[in-house]
């Protein structure tokens, strides 16, 4: 077992980062990220030899992602440390580029935002990123074509420095 | 000639590398001619490329030894308690991160930077106060069996006095400390070579529970956590890891009787990775 509490606390800041990402809030992400060790401390022994650690573990915090919203959506908006005018971590390159992004991500649907960020941000293949959301690889490939859509859209990215802005092409 | 089209989603597979090879360098030919194709593959590219320069500040950090050893402590059955026990774990892993890396957690988790709840400098300015005390350090010694009651009936909600004697503290007794107005308990503990350990307990009027935090003020330093209806601080002069593996024993000890527990305690969850029905 203490291996696999090892492998387990290997992948914690990618977790995080992904946690961060997905969510848009530190507060919560960390939320996310407690629950998600809690839960897997108590099942490692439901972890199968041989199964990556990543794929595992992004399942749980993707399951306990889900249960977050759909709670959310019941409940009154929680006040989070911004509105209280305490300031978040520093983002990390440039601040308005960055922030842009966040904001941008929180406007795709929570599926494409998941999608997006798995593939795009933990590297995930196609195939470990529909392990993950326990959804068929055609599936994460039409939600990661829509996502980008709509973040290169938001981010105006084809804008500006290419010849013009560039209309989402559907090259068939 | 006209080449082939190029499709989308080849676009997509290319740049996250999910063609073979020969697919690959097939795709590569044909975007020679392709400027509008091969515009977007740059721009689907340099989505990635932000994503990661964006949200990768904090790949690279580490877990701190001091954390390890804590995932280590964590029991292998779970019951009910130690279910509480690793949501303790998980939330001191997560400070223990945040200690050892460059301060990117914001808020109070990094040391309280003025931000702490007032009652953690309350415990800490107790503990300053009366930790020095040789003859009157306690008012009412350990060995009196009313301790625990009185306090808890003045402080208004139930727990018990931690036993630490099995990790070489010995609880020396309890006194009732002010807290804006408001009765608080202090229980106060000694090791061997004479060096001494506070805990702190108050009623929580406000509504949410928080995760294990770590403040310092002056020197002192303080592990403290919110549990509705009551607030701990656990303060001393320790190493941090070794304050946080006795605050450990103290929450695991805490948590058994607390009131709150029963009903804040998680359903069992479906199992993991949970299979939604199709």
């Amino acid at each position: 077992m203490g291996s696999r509490r090892d492998a387990v606390a290997a992948e914690i800041p990618r977790l995080r980062r992904y946690a961060r990402a997905l969510s848009g809030d530190n507060g919560e992400a960390d939320d996310l990220i407690q629950d998600t060790l809690e839960r897997a401390l108590a099942r490692l022994h439901q972890w199968r030899d041989g199964e990556n650690p990543r794929k595992w573990l992004f399942s749980i915090l993707h399951n306990l992602y889900v249960d977050s919203l759909r709670r959310k959506s019941r409940r009154p908006p929680h006040v989070g440390l911004e509105s209280l005018g305490i300031e978040q971590s520093a983002p990390a390159a440039d601040g308005a580029s960055g922030r842009d992004l966040d904001r941008a991500l929180q406007l795709l649907s929570s599926e494409q935002r998941e999608v997006v960020l798995l593939v795009g941000l933990e590297g995930l293949s196609y195939a470990e990123t529909a392990g993950v959301l326990d959804i068929p690889v055609g599936t994460v490939m039409s939600r990661l074509a829509r996502g980008r859509d709509r973040l290169r859209t938001l981010m105006d990215y084809g804008g500006g420095n290419r010849n013009g802005r560039a209309p989402l092409r559907r090259v068939k | 000639m006209t080449p082939r089209r190029i499709s989308e989603a080849e676009l997509h597979a290319l740049v996250d590398g999910e063609l073979a090879p020969e697919e690959r360098a097939e795709l590569e030919t044909l975007l020679q001619g392709s400027p509008a194709e091969l515009a977007l593959a740059r721009d689907l590219a340099d989505l990635n490329e932000a994503l990661r320069a964006r949200y990768s500040e904090e790949i690279d950090a580490r877990l701190p030894e001091a954390a390890q050893r804590l995932l280590a402590q964590v029991p292998q059955r779970p019951s009910m308690r130690t279910v509480r026990y690793q949501a303790f774990a998980a939330a001191a892993l997560i400070i223990a991160l945040a200690a050892g890396t460059a301060g990117y957690i914001a808020g109070d988790m990094m040391g309280d930077h003025g931000r702490a709840p007032a009652f953690v400098a309350n415990a800490i300015g107790a503990h300053r106060v009366y930790v020095p005390e040789v003859r009157h350090a306690v008012e009412v010694k350990a060995a009196e069996d009313h301790l625990v009651r009185w306090l808890t009936r003045r402080v208004g909600a139930p727990f018990v006095a931690p036993s630490l004697v099995d990790h070489g503290w010995k609880l020396m007794g309890g006194r009732l400390v002010p807290d804006g107005g408001r009765p608080a308990a202090q229980f106060m503990y000694e090791d061997a070579s004479g060096r001494r350990l506070t805990l702190y307990i108050r009623k929580e009027m406000g509504l949410s529970n928080t995760a294990f935090r770590f403040a310092e003020r002056e020197g002192f330093d303080a592990f403290y956590w919110i549990d509705h209806p009551l607030a701990y601080a656990l303060a001393g002069r320790l190493k941090r890891e070794e304050l946080m593996a006795l605050a450990n024993l103290v929450y695991a000890q805490l948590e058994a009787v607390a009131p709150s527990r029963s009903q804040s305690s998680p359903p069992p969850a479906p199992p993991v990775p949970s299979k939604p029905g199709r």
